[in-house]
């Protein structure tokens, strides 16, 4: 009895710890047309971001019946806490949807796939693709990720409160003071804020210093480039007015923001909010009154506004099926009946055959926003290149010492010095 | 006669391989890559380069925050574990009466235990106490009209999280209950025949009888508490916040490894706060001589 027992227990140790080694066997291969391949895609986005890319895959899948995709899709925050882990058990997805904070981070440690080849051969059809639209997802000759898509920064206005408190802006030629000006007049005139907090600093402090002329990272990525520190103080201290006299929500009260449905502009309890100028859309759709799209304060002495890839495409080493990979992000971002559907929510299309064919498609919204990207562009100046590996690290250090510098607890000055310290000490191990 | 042995034995043995096993491929291997990892750095994608002692180094002299961190992670300890403690016994007097529909109650005071640590439990209490949840409605009912910012405040946010824990005491509140249903009877009705108020009973029978029983509750909370993650994770979206008031150390631990790549830096902290919660562990068994009775080493 007993060793009938014993014999039963490790006969199911032996399949239940085997069972584990079985499941891979359909992975591999996959390049003939027939054989059933599985590719992994993982984005981060909000829910009408899903929707529409679900129904992307599906026409892919239909059009391509021996694929199937898995759509892996979260919300920003935890879809980098995701995709580490996966990258240090080498399971990343096939395909990434890629940021330029984490490109170098990704694509120096030996992660992504140099797409240039796929561009050659024509798996990858850049035909239509502007090169500048495609040097963003570059890193010294290696292509790490294909943009899918352009962005650029700008100032939203609700046309409604500006006219009931009187104000006219020339966002071409509008300077920072101009702009302090209008966020206290709102706060006066109506009692709302003026504009949002500018948060995060990590893409707007940086903006501020193209205004001066300046950059935040060197170019090789070791270390800060700006290097007076008067122009953190004065940027802080201008937040820091606007705070006092109301015109800015404090951090406290920035955190409450859950999603875009309960952002100050959708409540209309700001004129003015910063962001990128694919965000125009959700906050249209979801703001009564109606909207604007400006240019920000003073782009235009040093053609501070950028063009910049709102998000990439990469492919990982790890991944078996790099050419059906490859394969999926051309039809993403060239094929113009999948681009009717996502309607340059991923920023304005690459490709310029597809971003003419879907403006008859565009509501009134869309349009704005490629115009808006097409105005900008004639003006803009070089992008930055993909931030330095550790930059995920500085930005929390920058996000940091602005809340310490916000809830008053340092003067800007010992915030500049201590985010210099910071920076340089994180930058420092790129050397 | 030894192999009749060896045969008893090896169904011992298969019986608990299962154990064995995991134990070792999930806790014993691990914790020595740890140890390893943590003498180098490491970040995930690449191989681990050897450095030493150069993560402790700049953790106990060249990070800020590994100190605010500890310090909170102290301050949510010391605070939180006490007062769930007291909580605890608190209800368990309340619960160890024989009343008509007394079991209902127990399983409604230890339902918020089972749902624990979860996601969901700190998603409901970041809306409990958000801008527009319900106890700003509630003060807002009792006539303070000012919102307050519970968890967007840096002093008032560690406190929603001590609250949420103090609020978990089912499980302390039941194995309490256990410990009150052992005490004999007799004791309180001679002590009720000599005179003595409930405040002595509660004082002079109660609480040494019980001791052994919140020595083991302390232990247990205080270890678990070092380990606090979930609620600080999702009630500050991760970030620790505000002016890193919720900084919890495994939440740092976590940040280190998986927003800022330092694998190896991770793992020294994990073992730092190893040592640290077996020292703890260590003082508090060192003391409880001091205050716990057993009644058994009276026989």
């Amino acid at each position: 009895m007993k060793k009938i027992l014993v014999l039963a227990l490790s006969l199911f140790m032996v399949t239940a710890f085997s069972g584990c080694s079985s499941t891979s066997s359909n992975d591999s291969g996959g390049d003939d047309g027939n054989e059933k391949v599985t590719l992994r895609f993982a984005w981060w986005g909000g829910q009408p971001r899903h929707d529409y890319t679900t129904k992307v895959i599906e026409m892919y899948e239909k059009e391509n019946p021996n694929v199937n995709i898995e759509p892996e899709f979260a919300n920003w925050d935890d879809y980098w806490k995701k995709l580490a882990p996966q990258a240090a058990a080498n399971q990343l997805p096939d395909i990434i949807q890629m940021d330029m904070a984490y490109l170098s981070q990704y694509g120096e440690k030996g992660q992504l796939e140099d797409l240039t080849p796929y561009l050659e051969n024509g798996t990858i059809d850049t035909s239509n693709i502007p090169e500048n639209n495609i040097s963003g997802g570059k890193i010294k000759d290696h292509l790490y990720g294909l943009p899918a898509g352009m962005n650029v920064l700008s100032v939203i206005s609700n046309d409604q409160l500006l006219k009931d408190a009187g104000i006219e802006i020339n966002s071409q030629t509008w300077t920072w003071e101009d702009y302090e000006k209008v966020a206290l007049q709102l706060q006066e005139k109506l009692g709302i804020y003026g504009s949002n907090g500018m948060h995060p600093p990590d893409v707007f402090f940086p903006y501020y210093l193209r205004t001066q002329g300046e950059r935040f990272y060197k170019e090789d990525g070791t270390g800060l480039a700006y290097t007076d520190d008067q122009l953190f103080v004065d940027y802080f201290e201008r937040q820091l007015r606007l705070i006092n006299g109301k015109a800015s929500p404090t951090p406290d009260e920035q955190a409450q923001i859950k999603g875009m449905e309960d952002d100050f502009i959708v409540k209309g309890a700001t004129g003015f909010t910063w962001n990128w100028s694919n965000q125009y859309l959700a906050f249209s759709q979801l703001t009564e009154a109606p909207l604007t799209i400006n240019l920000p304060p003073e782009q235009e002495k040093e053609s501070a506004l950028f063009l910049k890839p709102s998000m990439l495409f990469s492919i990982p080493k790890s991944s078996k099926v790099k050419e059906e990979a490859a394969k999926f992000i051309d039809y993403f971002v060239n094929n113009i009946e999948a681009n009717k559907i996502i309607k340059g929510e991923r920023g304005v299309p690459v490709s310029t055959e597809v971003s003419d064919a879907i403006k008859s498609e565009l509501n009134e919204s869309e349009t704005k926003i490629v115009e808006y990207v097409e105005a900008a562009a004639q003006h803009a100046s070089e992008a930055d290149p993909p931030d330095p590996i550790g930059s995920a690290e500085v930005m929390k250090a920058l996000k940091d010492v602005s809340d310490q510098i916000l809830f008053k607890q340092i003067k800007p000055e010992e915030g500049a010095k201590k985010f210099r310290d910071q920076a340089n000490e994180i930058l420092g191990r790129n050397k | 006669m030894k192999s009749r042995a060896f045969k008893d034995n090896l169904s011992g043995y298969a019986f608990i391989s299962p154990f064995i096993i995991g134990f070792t491929a999930f806790t014993v291997v691990p914790m020595l890559i740890s140890l390893y990892l943590s003498f180098t750095n490491y970040d995930l994608f690449t191989t681990p380069k050897w450095i030493g002692l150069a993560n402790y180094k700049e953790m106990f002299f060249g990070d800020e925050k590994f100190w605010k961190s500890l310090s909170v992670t102290f301050y949510y300890v010391l605070a939180g574990v006490p007062l769930r403690l007291m909580f605890a016994l608190f209800v368990a007097m309340l619960l160890n009466q024989s009343r008509k529909g007394i079991g209902i109650y127990r399983v409604l005071f230890y339902l918020p235990s089972i749902i624990g640590g979860s996601v969901a439990v700190a998603i409901m209490w970041r809306n409990i106490f958000g801008n527009d949840g319900v106890i700003n409605a509630l003060l807002f009912f009792m006539g303070i009209d000012k919102k307050i910012l519970w968890y967007q405040d840096p002093t008032s946010a560690l406190w929603t999280l001590i609250l949420l824990a103090v609020w978990q005491f089912g499980s302390s509140m039941l194995i309490f209950l256990a410990g009150l249903k052992n005490i004999p009877p007799t004791f309180y009705e001679a002590a009720s025949v000599d005179g003595a108020s409930a405040a002595h009973k509660f004082f002079k029978i109660t609480l040494p009888l019980l001791s052994p029983i919140i020595f083991f509750n302390l232990v247990m909370q205080t270890i678990s508490a070092f380990m606090t993650f979930t609620p600080a994770y999702i009630i500050s979206k991760g970030e620790g916040g505000p002016l890193d008031g919720t900084l919890l150390y495994p939440l740092y631990l976590f940040q280190k490894a998986f927003n800022f790549f330092q694998m190896g830096y991770a793992s020294a902290m994990a073992w730092v706060m190893l040592i640290i919660v077996g020292l703890t562990t260590l003082i508090l068994f060192k003391t409880s001589s001091l205050w716990v009775y057993y009644e058994s080493k009276e026989d």
